[in-house]
């Protein structure tokens, strides 16, 4: 075997995932190889620093109020939704009733009426890109919130 | 009668000590079980499969973006994903692989807007301190024991690029198989191999100093 193909096995063999007769065959290998065998030494001092650190746990407090976190998303999630739709619903019949008005009322200059329009429809593009960014894009960025 | 199962990969003749017996039908099926019922709407089952996975959720997060605040709120917001995007989970699959993947892409999303955050503060102001704050070092209290040796340790494997810090944070702090690894990164073993190698071999090159 050539040291590039044996490299990968270093792998299993350090971590205990290989076949016996990949294991005997790599091993034999290493006896031959002083280069791999150095390495291998390398890759073992490394697993036994990396043994050694442990990440800290979190308070059982933390852990304890992890589920009660998730389902409040959610719920918000829901709620922001709902909430939503029904804002569209109302926002969209009061602007039609309004405009039917204002465009019928031979009282106001044509040019309030496209002033007026040209306005209200900037508003209408701002909300649906508030509202689409809020279901779809804003989730990644809600980071900010986490309680100690 | 239970199926008594090695961990993939683990042959007979190598270090008998480790063996470890699962159940590994039972565990699958639990997981398909519990999403099963929560696809009904049983809330009961969804805060099982948190409980249950909401530690390796929250340690794998914390591996790659090396924050505990930031772990803890991205694996929340990965188990809601769960909850809002059950309708694609295919039930062939396993859930915890389904899982790793909504996790591990909301963590580089964050890593991701971190590194623009800082880059734009580091072009309006060219405070090394100001940059240092929106990526931060991470902070010593990610570690149980803060040794010298531990605290440079997870400062390199805090500098690996993602593809390798991943496979490190699976391995080594999460005690994954090979077989597993690859169903979670969607590659092959002999890929788990050769990653796992390039990134054990970065770290000890760039380690020289302190593993001799
Ligand atoms: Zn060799």
């Amino acid at each position: 075997m050539k040291c590039e193909e044996v490299k990968p096995y270093l792998m299993s063999h350090l971590d205990g995932e290989i076949e016996p007769e990949k294991r005997s065959e790599i091993e034999k290998h290493l006896e031959e190889c002083e280069d791999c065998t150095k390495e291998y030494q390398a890759f073992v001092k490394l697993k036994q620093e990396t043994d050694k650190m442990k990440l800290a746990d979190l308070s059982d407090e933390l852990w304890n109020g992890y589920w009660k976190g998730v389902y409040r998303r959610i719920e918000r999630g829901v709620g922001w939704i709902f909430l939503s739709i029904g804002a569209i619903i109302l926002l969209s019949f009061g602007a039609y009733q309004f405009f039917k008005e204002l465009l019928a009322d031979p009282n106001i200059s044509l040019i309030v009426k496209i002033g007026v329009s040209i306005g209200a429809l900037g508003a209408i593009i701002l909300l649906v890109s508030i509202v689409r960014e809020r279901l779809f894009l804003c989730k990644t960025e809600r980071y900010g919130e986490v309680e100690r | 009668m239970k199926n008594v199962y090695l961990t993939p990969g683990q042959s007979v003749l190598n270090k008998p000590e480790t063996y470890v017996y699962i159940d590994k039908e039972e565990k699958t099926d639990e997981d398909r079980e519990l999403i099963l019922q929560l696809k009904r709407g049983k809330m009961k089952a969804f805060r099982k499969l948190v409980e249950k996975y909401k530690k390796p959720a929250f340690f794998i997060a914390l591996g790659l973006v090396g924050n505990r605040e930031d772990a803890y709120d991205i694996s929340q917001e990965a188990f809601t994903r769960v909850y809002t995007s059950l309708g694609r989970f295919n039930p062939q699959h396993k859930f915890f692989s389904w899982f790793y993947a909504i996790l591990s892409n909301l963590c580089k999303n964050h890593l991701r807007s971190r590194e623009i955050r800082g880059r734009y503060i580091r072009s309006v102001d060219d405070d090394a301190e100001m940059s240092s704050q929106t990526n931060p070092a991470p902070g010593p209290d990610v570690l149980m024991e803060r040794n010298e040796r531990s605290l440079r340790l997870w400062e390199e494997i805090s500098e690996l690029p993602l593809e390798f810090k991943e496979i490190i944070i699976l391995k080594h702090f999460q005690g994954y198989s090979y077989k597993e690894i690859s169903q979670m990164l969607n590659i092959p073993l002999g890929s788990v191999m050769s990653r796992l190698y390039y990134a054990r071999k970065k770290l000890k090159d760039n380690l020289k100093d302190i593993l001799t």
